[in-house]
């Protein structure tokens, strides 16, 4: 192998190198398909390093090699994409300077074994935690009229999403190996999970309670309101009763589309027959 | 008219590429993307209005992967249509609604293309050209998604008003209602869609706090979130901070190292 390469790579500043895998993790999505997902993305955000690397004509086809390694089956949170690219760049570096030693199927292994529980936390802490979070407020505030609502709900995604994205990808590149095994050993992945289920779900029950308020305005006679029985007995019933109607209707995977048209209609039939009402 | 539609369309290909290029900052949400409408149509007032319902309502749909259904497109030109045709904000989502069947059509007919793409890549590097292998994956990639954003929204809007105006003349006003209802109720359907990916036997109760919470105290939103991520942290602590020390000294310094480094 050549020095050229290592050196070229050793001597480019840490920041530049975190810089690629930062926007390797951005444009994850750049190129999704139904084949191989995320892995033109993949190959993009390791591509500087893997130019740095082979820079020689006689290496071109170790260089293909490289590159096509990169080009497999690839699917991650894209926040979290920067740590596999820093991960993976730590390995192709060292593969680069020991390629007897090392051998370069382990690095499509870690990557693989990666994605998995990588995506599993990432998932949960940005679309199940962080983006409820923000949104809830967000909308409580536009509810209200104020444009600090979107405004906050931007800042809150922003100030999760870089940080992680960009401490991540220098993380990985710096330590990945050593922070998977103590990440393994302590179960980060399972701790995270918890904290994010605990403060997720909890916002979502918020919500099915305060945020939409159907009623019934049926009455029998002059004295008897169903509602205010409803209330005694427990105020939001109807909204819990609907909540978990709507869930077991989820988890017998009827298509969305059809739901949301059957519930255009139940709307028209239950407001026509006054059964419910906003 | 035509200056408008091209600003909306502008807005979508912005919704479109922030899951696209900046690793989805939630700008594209309809939250975000119908308060923007609302800016650039000048009535930012319904803008938040129509973002805050639709956001409600599709809260739940994800796009996670391959099973992308959301609204966010549909958002967008329902947002804008509202405005422009001075609708009650309802027909926001009964716009949404067809807009993004006809975007979930357009998405599966590119992803062929996007297959045909990948596979450019792959010939690229095996022909040594990396530059242009790179190329497709950051440039051409996301002007496709640009373009498939850009066209049906634009065109929704710009030859959408008119019909808009005449359906709701058309409809009698039980209808109209009627739609306001079943919007709200779609809401319940997100909550369920979230709660499906999120809950587990174990976790189920942390729902229940909230609802009951929310419902016996009717604390907004901002204060419940306040109040569960303190929660989230207070029950971490309790179940996970104990356990080391009960093993030794060791184990609460390994804990407290590994949380400096995430931290940084």
């Amino acid at each position: 192998m050549s020095k050229q390469g290592l050196e070229n790579q050793k001597n480019y500043p840490l920041h530049k190198k975190v810089r690629e895998f930062f926007w390797g993790g951005w444009f994850m999505q750049g190129l999704w398909n139904y084949e191989r997902q995320m892995n033109t993305a993949f190959m993009w955000g390791i591509s500087g390093t893997l130019d740095r690397l082979y820079p020689e004509p006689e290496e071109l086809e170790k260089k293909k090699d490289r590159y096509n390694a990169a080009l497999e089956f690839f699917n991650i949170t894209p926040q979290l994409g920067a740590f596999v690219l820093g991960l993976t760049a730590a390995m192709e570096e060292k593969y680069a300077e020991e390629p007897d030693n090392f051998d370069p199927k382990s690095i499509t292994a870690v990557k693989s074994a990666l994605m998995g529980p990588l995506s599993g936390v990432g998932d949960s802490l940005f679309q199940g935690t962080v983006r409820i979070i923000a949104m809830s407020i967000g909308i409580s505030l536009a509810l209200s009229g104020s444009v600090l609502g979107p405004i906050l709900a931007m800042l809150i995604s922003f100030a999760v999403s870089f940080p992680v994205t960009w401490f991540g990808g220098k993380l990985g590149y710096t330590k990945g190996t050593e922070l998977i095994q103590q990440i393994s050993q302590n179960n980060l992945m399972d701790k995270l999970m918890y904290g994010c289920s605990v403060a997720g779900l909890m916002v979502v029950g918020g919500m099915a309670a305060n945020l939409v308020n159907i009623t019934t305005p049926i009455v029998y006679g002059e004295t008897l309101v169903l509602q205010n029985i409803f209330d005694s007995i427990f105020p939001k019933m109807i909204p819990l009763a609907l909540t978990g109607i709507m869930y077991i209707l989820v988890k017998k995977r009827i298509h969305p589309i059809t739901i949301v048209f059957s519930c255009f209609l139940i709307g028209i039939i239950c407001n026509y027959f006054g059964i419910l009402a906003v | 008219m035509l200056l408008k539609s091209i600003i909306i369309g502008l807005i979508a290909v912005f919704a479109r590429l922030d899951s696209r290029i900046l690793g989805r900052l939630n700008f594209e949400r309809p939250l975000i993307t119908c308060t923007l409408v609302g800016l650039f149509l000048g009535d930012i007032k319904t803008g938040l209005a129509v973002g805050a319902q639709m956001e409600l309502v599709s809260l739940g749909f994800m796009s996670i992967g391959a099973s992308g259904y959301d609204m966010n497109m549909g958002s967008i030109a329902g947002c804008a249509l509202v405005i422009l045709t001075n609708t009650n904000i309802e027909a926001a989502l009964a716009i949404a609604t067809p807009m993004t069947l006809l975007i979930t059509l357009i998405e599966t007919l590119t992803s062929i293309l996007r297959i045909n793409m990948a596979h450019m890549c792959d010939s690229y590097v095996a022909k040594g050209e990396f530059n242009k292998a790179k190329q497709i994956h950051a440039v051409y990639g996301p002007l496709l998604y640009s373009v498939c954003s850009f066209v049906p929204v634009f065109l929704a809007v710009y030859v959408g008003a008119d019909a808009i105006n005449a359906i709701v003349n058309a409809v009698p006003q039980f209808v109209l209602n009627g739609v306001t209802l079943g919007a709200n109720l779609v809401a319940f359907f997100g909550f369920a869609m979230l709660l499906s990916v999120m809950i587990n036997k174990k976790n189920t109760i942390f729902f229940f706090t909230g609802f009951v919470l929310a419902a016996y105290s009717g604390l907004d939103l901002t204060a419940l979130a306040v109040i569960s991520i303190i929660a989230a942290i207070l029950l971490y602590q309790i179940r996970y901070d104990n356990a080391p020390r009960l093993q030794g000294a060791g184990g609460a310094t390994g804990t407290a190292d590994e949380f400096d480094e995430l931290d940084d």
